[in-house]
């Protein structure tokens, strides 16, 4: 197969087959979760369930001043990444127009050299999470091989994105074929995963902070 | 109750909503739990991280409710749930863990981790897995209605104490009044004073209230040991007798789950919403103050501070009250760092302190208490739960920490005003 | 035929008392309910507190001998328990307050807090094994011990 096919196809029927798994596997992974439901509170209720559930999806991003005392290396690293990834995927010139092109419309992007610092430090905050995950006792206990599988598949994207887009090593449309295939790797393998984590957090912060007020606590 | 590794797989399967789908889906390991947990922090073992002690529940969850795992599960690639691996759970999930839910507070993604904690004790006990302190206790509790065997003669022994003490009548199966009292086996037994407190406060602000003969026993070890079963079994008592007298409101004293276990969790144990109100004595307390029914004539000059018991402020919900009540009674009030729904475990709740297996991991994680007593240096402490006192005491005691340990209700008691 | 035969008379009569007399009549409720306690140590407490001569040193580290007495025999949460045991916890709690410094001390003074658990020792001794008898006798001993010391 030459360059350009490769990238013809991660481009075309690629593109076509990880964004049904990904869809469909997302949509199966909600429904799984709510299909269980969940039974009716019966005792007398001291506060509002749906208000206290939308105000924890917000306030549930801050953490306490004790909490991140603890556990600064960890929260900071988790933001910086989270954050970079957002404004690389989402602000970045080439990606919006190839979202426009799928959507019908597009926004303002960030220049360039802004887009290529957040790339650079999105890179940093990943190799950071990993080497705080293989040294913080916790987190060593806690990870397992979905862990380290995750963070290659996010840690990928943005690493082939930098240098496909600077053309470092190889012709450009095997760099770009080789961007685009990691990223459909990640969209198939991201249902099966805590990835989902994206999508079903706003239920769990919901879930949270309905439980709590119910009882009269803001969580 | 007999019990076998495929009771406890179904309880847990039993134990699976919407709610625990959602959590296990959203975990991403990040380990911030642990940290917010004192049974962590003071003891640096990671396996006491605790999204880690609801493991077994996961691994029924995922094996049996979602497509991947039931994919695994036909391929024989899931983790099993055991004798042998709940055996290993056994003292993270019952000695580890309070239920205290300051871990469901902090989690990033939203869990309610407590929560997991307490649905995966329901498959624990069902299997066999519960520490013999707290199945005496609750086979006490089922056979002669108090967890520590305290009958209704003792109880009318005391309040007879009380009678002569006060010279106040104790109102016993009353009917149509206000309140009825309940009460914990560990204040009948080790603060009975409280039943004085009480006795003298209502007395004053006009209350009409009275303790049954037949369900006076406010603690319900079906929740520590996670039978909902026998939890509810326990609240219908309750129940029965409040609708048998038609009191208004059931009162639940300075214990910390007894508040959850009736308040929060018993309309849905018996599957019905009861026909009378559910109250902490200090919420009653609060409402007494706030109608201009409790008046203080005194107030402590010493420097106090506030333990939050969990169950009743961080999972209960009443938070503001005690702290309105402290007001009435003292201008020399700071608290703990971390006060309010943040504030840390005692480490004896939830049925560590039943299980005599886990007396040396109760006093370990006392340490952290101590920092936060030691940050503000009180000249006593107030509480609102029997249970805390008398673990803070022994801490401190432990630590040659003169401080006593005053219970707030028994405070407003003896600064009420005479007229 | 004692001069103090209700409560408030007899806590009154005690609250005037001073601090050292207070002590003692303390010890004298506290040793009235000794037998009930297994707990050996609180002989020496007793015998501190009712020392006129007792130095603030002593007294203290009775109160702190009483203290671990109340933590090692009081009933453990979810634990069964026994009455004849708490009456031993609330002896030891009766010790504590009699070594307690008056301006430490709860409500009412250490000698009525020392006569309140002295009596509550004997409650849960009866509980276990006469319910149906009365505690009052205990409260009539101590208005005659009062009244005793008072003339003396």
């Amino acid at each position: 197969m030459t360059e350009i096919e490769l990238l013809s196809w991660a481009r075309g029927p690629g593109l076509q087959i990880a964004t049904i798994i990904f869809v469909a596997g997302v949509v199966i992974r909600i429904f799984e979760i709510l299909v269980l439901g969940r039974k009716a509170n019966l005792a007398e209720a001291k506060g509002s369930e749906m208000s206290s559930g939308l105000r924890t999806i917000v306030t549930r991003t801050i953490p306490d001043r004790t909490t991140f005392r603890r556990s600064s290396v960890t929260i900071v690293s988790g933001y910086v990444f989270h954050i970079g990834l957002f404004v690389t995927c989402f602000l970045s010139a080439p990606h919006i127009l190839f979202l426009k092109d799928i959507i019908g419309f597009g926004w303002p992007s960030l220049p360039t050299p802004v887009i290529d610092a957040f790339a650079v430090v999105t890179i940093i905050a990943l190799v950071a999470t990993l080497v705080n995950r293989l040294t913080n006792k916790v987190m060593r206990y806690l990870t397992n091989f979905e862990d380290l599988l995750t963070w290659f598949l996010t840690f990928l994207p943005v690493v082939t994105g930098y240098i496909a887009f600077h053309r470092i090593g190889f012709t450009a449309p095997s760099l770009l074929a080789i961007h685009i295939l990691s990223v459909e790797l990640l969209l198939i393998v991201f249902p099966f995963t805590k990835l989902m984590h994206a999508f079903t957090l706003f239920i769990a912060r919901w879930y949270n902070g309905a439980i709590s007020g119910y009882k009269g606590v803001a969580s | 109750m007999s019990a076998s590794i495929e009771k406890g797989i179904n309880a847990l399967k039993r134990q699976v909503d919407s709610t625990v789908a959602a959590f296990f889906s959203s975990c991403v390991h990040c380990g911030l739990c642990a940290e917010a947990c004192l049974f962590y922090t003071e003891t640096g073992d990671p396996k006491r991280t605790p999204i880690n002690k609801t493991e077994p529940l996961r691994r029924v969850w995922k094996s049996e409710f979602t497509l991947v795992g039931r994919v695994g599960k036909m391929l024989g690639l899931t983790k099993k749930v055991d004798d042998k691996f709940l055996e290993e759970w056994q003292e993270l999930v019952y000695d580890s863990c309070t239920l205290c839910g300051r871990c469901s507070m902090v989690c990033p993604v939203g869990n309610d981790i407590a929560m997991m904690i307490r649905k995966t004790r329901e498959g624990m006990a069902a299997a066999g897995q519960a520490p013999a302190g707290l199945i005496g206790a609750t086979t006490r509790a089922v056979t002669i209605g108090s967890p520590m065997g305290v009958k209704w003669p003792a109880l009318k022994a005391q309040i007879k104490h009380v009678e002569e003490d006060t010279g106040l009548k104790v109102p016993v199966d009353v009917a149509d009044v206000e309140y009825m009292l309940l009460l914990s086996s560990m204040e009948i037994m080790n603060f009975p004073e409280f039943i004085e407190a009480v006795a003298k406060i209502f007395n004053k602000a006009g209350v009409t209230w009275t303790i049954s003969s037949e369900a006076f026993e406010a603690t319900n070890s079906g929740i520590q040991i996670g039978v909902s079963d026998i939890a509810a079994e326990l609240v219908q008592r309750i129940v029965d007798v409040a609708d048998k007298l038609r009191v208004k409101t059931v009162i639940s004293p300075e214990c910390g789950h007894a508040y959850t276990a009736i308040r929060w969790d018993g309309p849905n144990l018996v599957g019905k919403a009861f026909n009378f109100k559910v109250r902490h004595i200090l919420e009653v307390l609060d409402d007494l103050r706030k109608d201009g029914r409790l008046k203080m004539a005194s107030k402590e000059t010493q420097k106090l501070t506030y333990h939050d018991p969990c169950q009743i402020s961080r999972r209960g919900g009443v938070i503001d009250e005690p702290r309105n009540l402290i007001d009435m009674i003292s201008d020399n009030f700071v608290e703990m760092p971390d006060p309010g729904k943040m504030n840390w475990c005692c480490g004896a709740g939830g049925g560590v302190s039943a299980n005599e297996r886990a007396d040396e991991i109760r006093l370990k994680v006392f340490e952290r208490k101590k920092a936060q007593i030691d940050a503000v240096k009180p000249d006593a402490i107030v509480s609102a739960c029997s249970n805390c006192r008398i673990h803070l005491e022994d801490g401190l005691e432990e630590y040659n920490m003169d401080i006593p340990l005053l219970s707030l209700t028994e405070t407003l008691a003896e600064h009420l005003a005479d007229d | 035929m004692s001069e103090i035969n209700n409560d408030t008379d007899f806590r009154d009569a005690l609250e005037s008392l001073d601090d050292v007399n207070q002590r003692q009549v303390a010890a004298l409720f506290v040793e009235h309910v000794l037998p009930l306690s297994s707990d050996k140590r609180l002989e020496r407490v007793v015998k501190i507190a009712a020392d006129v001569d007792a130095a603030s040193e002593e007294v203290a580290g009775a109160l702190k001998t009483a203290h671990a007495a109340t933590f090692e025999s009081h009933a453990r949460c979810g634990a069964e328990g026994h009455w004849s045991d708490q009456a031993g916890y609330f002896v030891a709690r009766a010790a504590v307050a009699a070594t307690t410094p008056v301006e430490n001390s709860r409500a009412g003074g250490p000698a009525w807090q020392a006569a309140m658990s002295a009596r509550m020792a004997y409650t849960s001794m009866l509980i276990e094994n006469a319910p149906d008898q009365s505690a009052h006798t205990e409260c009539e001993w101590q208005y005659q011990s009062l009244s005793d010391y008072l003339k003396a």
